[in-house]
């Protein structure tokens, strides 16, 4: 079984991500949005969907959430921060309150930046070692904006 | 202990700036253990001021919003003289770069300066940089309010920002706080904020958005006319989680805010900033007054003492030295305090590549400042040192130390006080050399009486299309270009940095390296001879444009 970084453990990766939009669909899998967008009437249930870079969570927006288990975050390089944005706009838009998971190109460098954008699980490439990338997920023990966990900046922190 | 007045780090600043410095220690050891491609460490140690240049990495150091004690002036001297050839150089968004250190050594130089509250975050990459102001903030009568502060605001807001450290290209922010001048280059900026006051008294901020330099330069257009102060992190937020999403990636050269600005225009993309400011504003970002209170009580003004405005000394000394007078005149301005001074060290010695300081120059700049000034200095956009508060009583004996140091060149606004790249010399991305340029024009025009006579001229060199320079908004501006493997120079008129912000036109073909001199010569030559009393180069070359120029220029040469 293929393993992911979820909430800070490595543990076995349950569903498949779907990166191609013919492929079968599964309960346990995890399909583009458009595709679910598309077909939602008659898709069955899927363990969650994923946003491209590029598409943005608008088309999402009245959509219930609560269904998905999972929604991916893909990344088509760790360059292109357009997920940072999407991740938040799912918490904090969305009020969306499942995994959210980081897809394709990032890198273990970007987790805490990530996590504090609301990702929650990890699905790194096969040549990561995840129990090293599992050591740089919390570069910064305190923080100056507010974000997903917190948000209060560190105005309304300071003592 | 020593008063000081600037910001001051707390438990948390330092817990940031030293726990940055354990990550990048670890990112660079996984670099050279191969463990972090190549690709990989390029965005991770950009973000810590770390270019790979032509022969070796660059550091690029933070002067947040200029300020810099003379404690930390002295720890940077040190660590050019530990670390790298004993200089550096002060660029035009108030950093210190360092043209030879090495990569291993890098973690070693960020502790240092974590030690003395300082850092190089974000003084690179496609993130926020560091925010940049006039360098004459909380001395000069007629600003609106104090910008430091808000400076420090946005310095902690846009430090690891989770959500915004991987934009479509780099994005500045600059701060300008008097309606009389804008001494930061705002226009010119991704987000420029002019601090202003409402009919009703509230603090907050004209913004403006899309400005920006390199290949495609621009001057911002005015996003919003008062942002209250309160509201101005959700504001930015907002600004930036438009640009974060739709900014262009698929070309670099076409990834800056401008480019969106422009292409949505301005109506559009205010409307969609608005739209995202509606879900932000009012949340748990907004800043309370206790927050300026805190960040105020950071800057305040030293004891001042009563002093009376022209003392006698001064008189006398201004009636019988010419040396001075022309000191006077160029390298100090008006203090908002009556017997007191902003003086200007000059970094734009003749011979001496400009903003470059050596190791024993920060530190007797840092002598002087405590001797002088309160131990707290001032960076300039112009390269240049600033000492804030300087009694009128001791300016005579300050210009003779001043002199004694390289720092008394009196020609600041005057065409040799160039802003300039380091160009071909030290950068990997130049076409051409900048500092052989500078010295040509020290050269040609070495006789102050001239310079003088000549008046205010911004002149501005950038070794490549990048503009650090700024030639796009010099009144003169020199651009190095690659012409079949040779550098050759091409020259434009009429830009300006200031509240008239304005682009200038390219004069025409561009010169070889030798020709360069000689060509601004001649233009100088047409605006002595064209102007009217009144008139500064950019005011004669408004009236008359472009042509009687060109044709000077290009005349004898066909």
């Amino acid at each position: 079984m293929p393993k992911l970084i979820k909430n800070g453990e490595i543990v076995d990766n349950t569903y498949v991500w779907q990166q191609d939009a013919e492929s079968a669909i599964t309960e346990n899998a995890i399909v583009p949005m458009q595709k679910w967008l598309d077909n939602r009437d008659n898709i069955g249930t899927v363990a969650g969907i994923w946003i491209d870079a590029g598409e943005g969570i608008e088309p999402l927006e009245g959509v219930d959430l609560s269904q998905f288990k999972v929604i991916g975050v893909h990344f088509p390089s760790f360059m292109d921060g357009r997920g940072f944005s999407y991740a938040r706009l799912l918490r904090e838009r969305l009020h969306y309150k499942g995994e959210i998971r980081a897809l394709g190109n990032f890198m273990a460098d970007q987790q805490g930046y990530l996590i504090r954008c609301g990702v929650d699980s990890f699905q790194f490439a096969e040549d990561v070692n995840l129990d090293i990338a599992l050591t740089l997920n919390k570069p910064f023990s305190v923080a100056y904006q507010g974000d997903v966990s917190d948000p209060r900046p560190v105005f309304l922190r300071r003592t | 202990m020593v008063q000081s007045f600037m910001y001051q780090y707390d438990a948390i600043d330092q817990q940031l700036v030293e726990e940055r410095v354990a990550q990048f220690r670890d990112q660079t050891r996984r670099y050279l253990n191969n463990e972090l491609k190549e690709e990989e460490f390029l965005p991770l140690r950009l973000q810590n001021g770390l270019y790979v240049q032509r022969y070796a990495p660059m550091l690029r150091i933070a002067i947040p919003y200029g300020m810099v004690s003379s404690k930390q002036l002295k720890v940077l001297a040190d660590i050019t003289r530990r670390y790298d050839r004993g200089y550096g150089h002060f660029s035009t968004r108030q950093n210190l770069q360092l043209n030879w250190p090495k990569l291993e050594d890098v973690p070693d130089i960020l502790e240092e300066l974590a030690k003395v509250e300082m850092h190089a975050v974000q003084t690179s990459g496609n993130c926020i940089r560091n925010t940049t102001t006039d360098q004459y903030s909380g001395v000069i009568a007629d600003e609106v309010a104090d910008p430091r502060p808000y400076c420090e605001l946005i310095r902690q807001w846009s430090t690891f920002h989770p959500e915004f450290a991987f934009l479509p290209r780099k994005f500045k922010i600059a701060v300008c706080a008097t309606d009389s001048a804008d001494r930061a280059a705002t226009q010119v900026h991704d987000i420029g904020l002019h601090l202003k006051k409402n009919d009703a008294g509230e603090i907050g901020f004209k913004v403006i958005v899309g400005g920006g330099l390199g290949r495609t330069p621009m001057i911002g257009e005015t996003i919003s006319e008062f942002t209250p102060r309160e509201d101005l992190l959700t504001y930015l937020d907002a600004i930036i989680r438009v640009y974060n999403q739709h900014g262009r990636r698929d070309n670099k050269y076409k990834a800056r805010i401008k480019i969106l600005v422009k292409a949505l225009g301005i109506e559009e993309f205010r409307k969609r900033v608005d739209a995202e400011w509606a879900h932000l504003r009012g949340s748990e970002s907004t800043v309370p007054m206790s927050e300026f209170d805190r960040l105020a009580s950071f800057f305040t003004e030293p004891t001042y003492e009563s002093l009376e405005e022209q003392p006698e000394v001064l008189t006398n000394k201004l009636a019988e030295s010419n040396g001075f007078a022309r000191w006077y005149e160029r390298n100090t301005f008006d203090h908002k305090k009556p017997g007191y001074r902003i003086v200007t060290l000059s970094l734009k010695k003749p011979g001496q590549a400009p903003g470059d300081a050596t190791a024993d120059q920060m530190e007797r700049a840092a002598d002087l400042a405590d001797q002088f000034s309160y131990g707290e200095l001032r960076v300039s956009h112009e390269q240049n040192l600033v000492l804030a508060d300087v009694r009128q009583d001791k300016l005579i004996e300050l210009w003779e130390a001043a002199k004694e140091n390289g720092f008394a060149t009196p020609t600041l606004g005057l065409l040799t006080d160039m802003i300039c790249c380091p160009g071909g010399d030290y950068c990997a991305l130049a076409n051409a050399k900048s500092i052989p340029i500078a010295d040509q024009i020290q050269d040609t025009f070495d006789n102050l009486d001239y310079l003088y006579d000549i008046g205010e001229v911004d002149l501005n060199i950038s070794g490549c299309m990048n503009a650090c320079g700024h030639h796009h908004v010099g009144n003169i501006g020199i651009l190095g270009v690659d012409k079949k493997g040779a550098e050759f120079y091409q020259v434009s008129l009429g830009g300006a940095s200031g509240h008239d912000a304005s682009i200038g036109k390219i004069l025409g073909p561009s010169f070889a390296q030798e020709q360069v001199g000689d060509v601004i010569k001649k233009v100088i030559d047409v605006y002595v001879d064209t102007r009217t009393e009144e008139e500064r180069f950019i005011d004669t070359f408004r009236r008359i444009g472009i042509k009687p120029f060109k044709e000077a220029v290009y005349a004898k040469a066909n």
